[in-house]
């Protein structure tokens, strides 16, 4: 299983999805969950392709092609750019 | 400067600290800070710089107070509106304390401002063009970068030593060409004490980096104002990073 967290403002956008999907080893990537996601929330898969959104994996910023294991956290961070 | 009476009273809350103490009022009344942009963060940064007793300080932004800044933006009054940011922070803050030096830049952040000899330069902009140069001014001069931002409930902060660090720097996170998002301040608002903490974080990274506490070069922590939650992540260099990956070398 693969934990999902969707922090701030993209909680909100996400309260439906559930929160642990199950994947094998190394297939999935964060890359791949957001086209998964895509299929019944657009709403938020449009805000996660938006430029700047960062993933993390296991609280380590990754690029989205990163294999996904079980027992993974992934985090999908919204962008924060104003001042 | 040595300390004279008045800092001795001024100062006290810190000299009353071990670790901070005559030494470390001494280390920041000899630094040299750039705070860029002075809206809702870089207000209290510099609140807190020029209180604390930061010898000297540069405040760059080009913008004229208006009335919708003055929710957040915590060194305006409203007589203010109209006049330039630089302009009233600058006299709001020699009045706070006058034993700061303050030079203001009433244009945007550039190369000849960053290359004036700071020891350490704090953003508060809101965008990637302005974080972009000051992360590269500040990589090339090895100097630390404190950087944060903020939008809606939700704030950004991460820091940079690149003093002791020269591997990872904003680039590698920030994808130096990625477009603007679509979500800001001006089209979707913000809350002005979240400003206030990630500015208060950012103010005490400041402190933290002058007198030597600083051991997080790189991490980034989120702050979720509406849930209540923070998140702290590392994050590695990008080996293709122009500004600090192999091929930079
Ligand atoms: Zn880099």
């Amino acid at each position: 299983m693969i934990d999902l967290l969707f922090f701030g403002r993209l909680g909100d956008l996400a309260a439906e999805v559930d929160r642990s999907v199950t994947c094998v080893d190394g297939r999935a990537t964060p890359l791949a969950i957001r086209e998964w996601l895509a299929t019944e929330h657009q709403s938020l898969a449009k805000e996660l392709s938006e430029p700047q959104v960062l993933v993390s994996v296991n609280k380590m910023i990754v690029k989205w092609d990163q294999p996904l294991f079980d027992g993974d956290e992934l985090a999908f961070l919204p962008p924060v750019t104003g001042g | 400067m040595p300390l004279n009476d008045d800092d001795f009273m001024r100062y006290s809350r810190h000299l009353l600290m071990g670790d901070i103490g005559e030494l470390g009022q001494q280390r920041l009344s000899d630094a040299r800070v750039l705070i860029v942009g002075l809206g809702g963060l870089g207000c209290p940064v510099a609140l807190y710089l020029v209180a604390a007793g930061v010898g000297q300080i540069g405040l760059c932004d080009p913008d004229r107070v208006d009335k919708t800044n003055l929710q957040r933006q915590v060194l305006y009054r409203t007589d203010d509106c109209g006049s330039l940011k630089v302009g009233c922070a600058k006299q709001a803050l020699e009045a706070l304390n006058p034993g700061v030096t303050i030079s203001a830049f009433a244009r945007p952040i550039d190369k000849e401002i960053l290359a004036d000899g700071y020891h350490l330069v704090v953003d508060c902009t809101d965008n990637l063009a302005a974080r972009q140069i000051i992360n590269d001014a500040c990589y090339a001069q090895r100097i630390p970068f404190v950087s944060a931002a903020a939008v809606g409930w939700e704030g950004q902060l991460v820091a940079f030593d690149f003093g002791r660090f020269r591997s990872l720097c904003f680039n590698c996170i920030i994808d130096h060409n990625s477009a603007e998002p679509m979500m800001n301040c001006a089209n979707s608002g913000v809350v002005g004490p979240v400003l206030g903490i990630m500015g208060s974080m950012q103010a005490t990274t400041v402190i933290r980096l002058l007198l030597g506490y600083f051991k997080q070069h790189g991490e980034m922590t989120r702050y979720d104002g509406k849930r209540g939650q923070w998140l702290s992540m590392h994050c590695s260099r990008n080996q293709q990073c122009p500004t600090c990956g192999a091929a930079s070398v």
